[in-house]
């Protein structure tokens, strides 16, 4: 195990494009957040009544312990940023020819996809601790309540990672099945970013189905609830929707055991 | 004892039948011409054995046990083209080749680095490589660790005729050294300098395999002349012994049966019936011709 996670070190540690979106995303994380914290304090900071009411309405989603809920909300909306570099590590392969080559020097095609899985953690694990060092952050700058607790909500730290890791999981197997780079990126951005958000509104507002739930990305989405001063808009929902992430929970493990199982699967089936 | 055994190896693409139920045995120590033309099913062959393809039908055993992820890091192989990481050197290439087959060390990819040429060029980026270079790396990968077997599809691909030449010489030596090669190649002149056995595959049969001698001298040929050609093939078309006749340029190639020509015998036959030879000699057949005649081409 240790020499696989180490050969694809080697693959990975001299990648231009590994680094490059490692820093746009290191970039994104918080930079997005601080432009919703900007909005905030741009209508609280006003001395008008509405600037005063919406502060009273929704409180700070910013301070502790509702900063980790938030911004695991808010950054888990760009996690097709990591997704692209898990897309080009199983594309490349292909492109390259190297998959064979690996299975050519002596890799079983199990190993082959071990190796990939253990890319999809190692990323899964950064982006979690970006996002959990982002989260820290804003907590402690926009906490004036010395008697906040602080960890309260400290378990977003697994939900967000369970989610990074399934919706990169889907990633990979989008890269995995289409091979072409491009295609792969274009087909997965598409779909996360158009096809399954509209499906799963316009069955659940038009057509009152919620079987969207159970769509490949919205299953994992629905482990990082809205934060909590949406709730304050419909409190039934923001309710049910906090009372749902267990059952999603055990949904999202069951997805990623099917989505790995059927990586492995293919793979070991087709030719090279 | 066998390096290789192939047993009733079949393989389709659809419809397509690119290898038709094929076996022989390689045996250990040789250099091993898989030869073909275009389309024949070589390339299939060669990775049906090392597990990038997978048989519809039959096995294949490496030194008598079936395939398997621990028999191949024990093989150098280069498949076809060069697969590697683009945007890595040639040394962090190598790097990856090590780690995967555990065969070779530092040392061991600046001496095959050195013995391809590519030590120059080591740290700069696969991409940036010549086809010729690209080749010389997939050959130094296949060298990495000095294995006991090396597996090589055309590998003087893309190389000049000092590339060719210095991987001609290579493969002598490692043969000299009791290295088992196994080649496909298209340059039947280089198979014929290099290689002691052949197989001759053909829209994925097998058409013959054995020691090149032995593949070769299916027939003597004995190619003579006269003054007149005519008159020569007129004459020799009553020769009998089964001989077959044909003519090349000024010459007349009598092809008999493997071990019954005797230019003595046709020397005084010619004599005999008026004829005064000017050209006698025993011809020992190409491969080149051999593998037209054997491929109908």
């Amino acid at each position: 195990m240790f020499n696989i996670a180490r050969t694809e070190w080697l693959k990975i540690k001299k990648y231009p494009a590994f680094w490059w979106v490692m820093g746009i995303t290191a970039l994104t994380y918080p930079g997005i957040n601080y432009m919703f914290i900007g909005i905030y304090n741009n209508i609280t900071e006003q001395q008008s009544s509405s600037g005063q009411i919406v502060k009273a309405l929704i409180g700070n989603p910013f301070s502790f312990p509702e900063a980790w809920r938030t911004v695991a909300y808010i950054s888990s909306l760009f996690v097709f940023i990591p997704a692209i570099v898990i897309i080009l590590l199983i594309t490349n392969e292909y492109n390259y020819k190297t998959n064979r080559q690996n299975i050519i020097d002596g890799w079983s095609r199990t190993e082959f996809m071990i190796g990939k899985l253990i890319d999809v953690l190692i990323l899964s694990a950064i982006v979690t601790a970006l996002y959990a060092v982002v989260a820290l952050v804003i907590g402690i700058v926009n906490t004036t309540n010395a008697e906040a607790d602080k960890w309260k909500l400290v378990y977003y730290i697994g939900l967000f990672s369970l989610q990074t890791f399934s919706q990169l999981s889907i990633a990979f197997m989008v890269g995995l099945l289409i091979r072409k780079s491009f295609i792969a990126l274009a087909v997965f951005a598409f779909y996360f970013i158009m096809v399954e958000p509209i499906s799963v509104n316009l069955l659940k507002y038009k057509y009152k189905n919620e079987i969207g739930e159970f769509f490949p990305l919205e299953i994992s989405h629905r482990l990082l609830p809205k934060p909590a001063f949406i709730g304050r808009i419909n409190e039934e929902a923001y309710q049910a929707s906090l009372k749902a992430v267990n059952a999603h929970i055990f949904y999202t493990l069951i997805l990623v055991l099917i989505t790995w199982a059927f990586c492995f699967w293919i793979n070991n089936r087709r030719d090279l | 004892m066998s390096v290789l055994t192939l047993q009733n190896i079949s393989k389709s693409y659809g419809k397509i039948q690119a290898l038709n139920n094929l076996s022989f045995d390689i045996p250990q120590g040789c250099v091993f011409g898989v030869l073909g033309p275009n389309g024949s099913g070589k390339t299939t062959l060669l990775s049906i054995i090392l597990d990038v393809l997978k048989a519809d039908a039959g096995n294949f055993l490496w030194f008598g046990s079936p395939g398997s992820p621990e028999q191949r890091k024990k093989i150098g192989s280069l498949l076809e083209t060069p697969n590697f990481y683009h945007y890595l050197s040639a040394v962090n290439n190598l790097k990856i080749t090590h780690t995967i087959s555990g065969r070779g060390n530092m040392a061991g990819i600046d001496g095959v680095l050195q013995k391809v040429k590519l030590f120059e060029r080591k740290d700069s980026r696969f991409s940036t490589y010549s086809l010729g270079m690209k080749q010389r790396l997939a050959i130094a990968a296949a060298l990495l660790g000095d294995p006991q077997v090396l597996v090589l599809d055309e590998p003087t691909n893309g190389l000049d005729p000092v590339g060719i030449a210095e991987i001609r010489e290579l493969i002598i030596e490692l043969s000299k050294k009791g290295h088992t090669i196994i080649m496909a190649s298209h340059l039947l002149d280089e198979v014929e300098k290099v290689c002691t056995h052949v197989a001759i595959i053909k829209r994925g049969q097998l058409i013959t395999t054995g020691p090149v001698e032995d593949v070769l001298a299916a027939e003597d040929t004995v190619e003579i002349s006269a003054a007149s050609l005519d008159a020569l093939a007129t004459a020799m078309n009553s020769y009998g012994k089964g001989s077959k006749l044909v003519k090349d340029g000024i010459y007349l190639q009598v092809s008999l049966p493997k071990g019954s020509a005797s230019l003595d015998d046709i020397n005084n036959y010619c004599f005999n019936k008026g004829i005064v030879l000017n050209h006698l000699v025993f011809k020992k057949k190409r491969l080149e011709a051999k593998f037209f005649e054997l491929t109908n081409n």
